[in-house]
């Protein structure tokens, strides 16, 4: 088996200009409290949110790209927000090997964003196969 | 642990991964006789069932079972 328990992986993703403007197209998700300042200022925010699937898409990233082998399709991956994220926001991912499933060939991840301030951005699991 | 404690808790792992309501489980149940039991169900059933009874099966223990009963059989060794 390629992965251990407890192996941790990490990376730095941000939320760019780019990236948020791409999710928007992808998503079709206008809601103002991810397009209008002044919408998200009014409901207590700093400014507007960034769009928390887009984490999902880092998650993705991650297991597409960062990990040593790829032989790998995901089979479930979960996610709570814990604090919104902001754009240009630099975010340290975590995720460590939490589980190893060897009868079935499946891996699966603790994962974290980390915001700047240490505070937890979203927090999940996410369930690999190893592919043959 | 009892074989009824077992596959009663089976049935709330089946259902709960499954998600087609109602699973009753007898020991001569296989793949066949449950709506949902496919091939990536069946890796997710065996990831929740090593995980509540914190026991781990070997494939090769997997691809010996012909239906629950033996399944059964094989936590109660663990």
């Amino acid at each position: 088996m390629e992965f251990q328990l407890n192996e941790m992986f990490k990376h730095q993703f941000t939320v760019t200009l780019d990236i948020y403007n791409h999710f928007q197209m992808c998503s079709n998700d206008r809601n103002p409290l991810h397009t209008d300042e002044e919408f998200a200022r009014a409901k207590g925010f700093p400014e507007k949110v960034m769009y928390g699937n887009i984490l999902n898409a880092f998650v993705s990233y991650f297991i597409g790209e960062c990990l040593p082998t790829k032989n790998v399709i995901i089979h479930s991956q979960e996610i709570a927000f814990k604090n919104p994220v902001f754009m240009n926001e630099k975010l340290d991912f975590e995720a460590h090997v939490s589980g190893v499933f060897e009868a079935v060939n499946a891996i699966e991840f603790k994962y974290k964003f980390i915001k700047p301030d240490g505070k937890i951005a979203a927090k999940g699991l996410i369930q690999i196969g190893l592919l043959k | 642990m009892k074989r009824a404690e077992i596959i009663s808790q089976l049935n709330e792992i089946f259902e709960d991964i499954i998600d087609e309501g109602s699973v009753s489980l007898s020991e001569t149940s296989t793949s066949n006789d449950v709506d949902g039991w496919d091939s990536l169900a069946h890796i997710q059933l065996i990831v929740a069932i090593e995980k509540t009874f914190n026991i781990k099966f070997s494939s090769d223990e997997i691809l010996s079972w012909n239906n629950v009963g033996e399944m059964i059989d094989c936590i109660l060794k663990k």
